[in-house]
């Protein structure tokens, strides 16, 4: 099956026919390539949230189309038989711990898969797999999730997404709020969903220095369109244009940007740390990297 | 200089858990930014709430300016504490920003002219008075901790407590947040106590006090304790920015000779170095 994503002329308008009209989508056409690592950046209000719903068919486009995994999603595609879309495509909301409802980790994470069909004995199958994969212990899973610590919590509830076992996984800021632990367990276990079981990622984030790490894909938007598509290299080679989307540069680049105000002549936006660092041997003919 | 803030011996712990804190103590000066850094659970948040009486301490005792907190100063010490926390959401009372912040003052029966003055001066402090009509639900994460704060300004406490008040910002709007503060701090002489695992925002502090499973295990000034890159991570923490990018200018066969230094320092440093090539 085709499992590319492909958003043709897309336009979403919130309370259309209103005075209060506003298109969170203007004609955005855009291809995610299957098994990418798709970073979607832009300030707040650019339509970010708006587009990655529209994978899902959480929002219907109010014209153009969205064709994936064989189905073409339109402004009169009905809630009847989404279903199997909705199982390829799983969607972690900002603060996801907010939906657990159930008695025991276990019951939180098996209620998606039951719900999808899946037999008892599937979907604690299916579960206890998902736990695994998050880093959840399993002597967790009769634990109340409302007793555990913010991180594990969000572990549980994208533990809930991953037991329906999607091919394609939108994270919405899935590390808001996190300690830098916690940050790098749920940014590497999207890595490896991403390498091991060829997930297709799809990332919202304000985490520029995330982008450079993980992503290998990236959309920004700015009101509603899609203003550069392109790899993270692509992206930040113009500091003053990422600027005037009023977005962020990752550490490295911005702290460059500060050297350079100094006086200090780079000859290269460095993305990462390893980056700056040479690159300020460089222009000081200092030695190469020590073996 | 004062210490606006003595913890004496406290122990504390949850009903049904194990003691979190056992017999600690610790001393905040006034006038001072103190960070108090650690991973999540570490008992930062609960050494605040202590602090502001909200939780009561199993033994030991707590100073603030010259007032033990007990049941009969607790309107008295939370008058001189304002505490920003992580979800602004969770503290807005009134209808418009406006309301918000005059909510504090009409529970201190503050007279209705002077309130207004106030009102206004706070958030024109923190950059909201054309927002005063808005509803603080719709504004943007950044604005609502303006709010927030301008809400605390106008009740002009001594101390102010920023409760993990900027992790869900975006970077720059952590920036902001924290300029905002220090402007806040340097105008009023305040103390301000920022309970944070960003270690960007304890870059801010003239004192850092390392919290561990509700042990203090270092207090020292911030250059003293950012060099230490791996001790840093093995507490879940990330070493700042400018040390990480140390050790990898060693890596180049760059030694500035220091595992830590601010920005403005290194950037310095820098220019010198490659200058002299």
């Amino acid at each position: 099956m085709d499992k590319e994503i492909r958003f043709s002329k897309v336009t979403h308008t919130y309370q259309a026919k209103t005075p209060f009209a506003q298109n969170a989508l203007d004609n955005v056409s855009l291809t995610i390539p299957a098994g990418s690592f798709t970073a979607i950046i832009g300030h707040t209000g650019s339509g970010k949230s708006t587009l990655v719903q529209h994978i899902n068919a959480l929002l219907k486009p109010t014209s153009g189309s969205i064709d994936i995994f064989g189905r073409t999603i339109t402004p009169n595609t009905t809630n009847k038989n989404l279903k199997e879309l909705r199982q390829h495509v799983g969607m972690v909301f900002q603060f996801p711990e907010k939906q657990l409802f159930e008695e025991s980790v276990i019951k939180d994470i098996m209620f998606g898969p039951k719900n999808y069909g899946a037999s008892e004995t599937e979907a604690k199958s299916a579960a206890v797999e998902a736990m695994r994969l998050v880093g959840l212990d399993e002597s967790l899973e009769d634990h109340s999730p409302f007793d555990l610590s913010g991180g594990q919590m969000r572990r549980v509830a994208i533990a809930g997404v991953l037991a329906m076992k999607p091919e394609v996984l939108i994270l919405d800021e899935p590390t808001a709020g996190l300690d830098p632990r916690g940050h790098k367990e749920i940014m590497d276990l999207a890595e490896y969903l991403h390498d091991q079981n060829d997930m297709t990622i799809i990332l919202v984030t304000h985490q520029m220095d995330d982008v450079i790490d993980y992503a290998s894909d990236v959309v920004v938007m700015d009101q509603g369109e899609i203003v550069k598509h392109g790899r993270p290299e692509e992206i930040f080679a113009a500091p003053k244009w990422v600027y005037k989307m009023h977005l962020d540069l990752p550490s490295s680049a911005e702290f460059a940007m500060k050297l350079m105000d100094a006086g200090v002549k780079l000859t290269k936006t460095p993305l990462t740390i390893d980056d700056l660092a040479a690159e300020i041997a460089k222009i000081a003919g200092g030695e190469g990297p020590k073996e | 200089m004062k210490d606006i803030i003595q913890i004496k011996d406290i122990s504390f712990n949850y009903s049904g858990q194990p003691l979190l804190f056992d017999h600690l103590s610790l001393n905040i000066h006034e006038g001072e930014w103190t960070a108090l850094i650690g991973q999540n659970g570490s008992g930062k948040s609960t050494l605040a709430r202590l602090i502001d009486g909200l939780i009561v301490l199993k033994s030991g005792q707590i100073v603030v300016d010259d007032l033990t907190v007990n049941d009969q100063n607790i309107f008295d010490v939370r008058s001189k504490i304002g505490m920003v926390f992580q979800n602004p959401e969770d503290q807005f009372v009134g209808a418009t920003v406006e309301d918000d912040v005059a909510f504090g003052l009409e529970n201190r029966r503050v007279p209705r002219d002077r309130m207004h003055e106030i009102v206004e001066k706070s958030l024109k402090d923190v950059g909201m008075w054309e927002f005063r009509d808005r509803i603080p639900a719709n504004l943007s994460g950044g604005q609502k901790q303006r709010v927030a704060i301008a809400g605390i300004v106008a009740l002009s406490p001594k101390i102010i407590i920023l409760d993990e008040a900027t992790s869900m910002l975006d970077p720059r709007g952590r920036q902001d947040i924290l300029n905002l503060v220090a402007r806040i701090k340097a105008a009023n002489n305040l103390t301000v106590i920022s309970i944070t695992h960003d270690i960007d925002e304890a870059a801010h502090a003239d004192q850092v006090v390392v919290v561990n499973k509700g042990e203090i295990i270092e207090e020292n000034k911030p250059e003293n304790i950012f060099g230490e890159t791996a001790k840093l991570q093995s507490l879940g923490l990330s070493a700042p920015f400018t040390a990480q990018l140390i050790a990898a200018l060693k890596q180049h066969g760059i030694d500035p000779n220091s595992q830590y230094m601010n920005d403005e320092r290194l950037i310095a440093w820098i220019k010198k170095f490659v200058s002299q090539k």
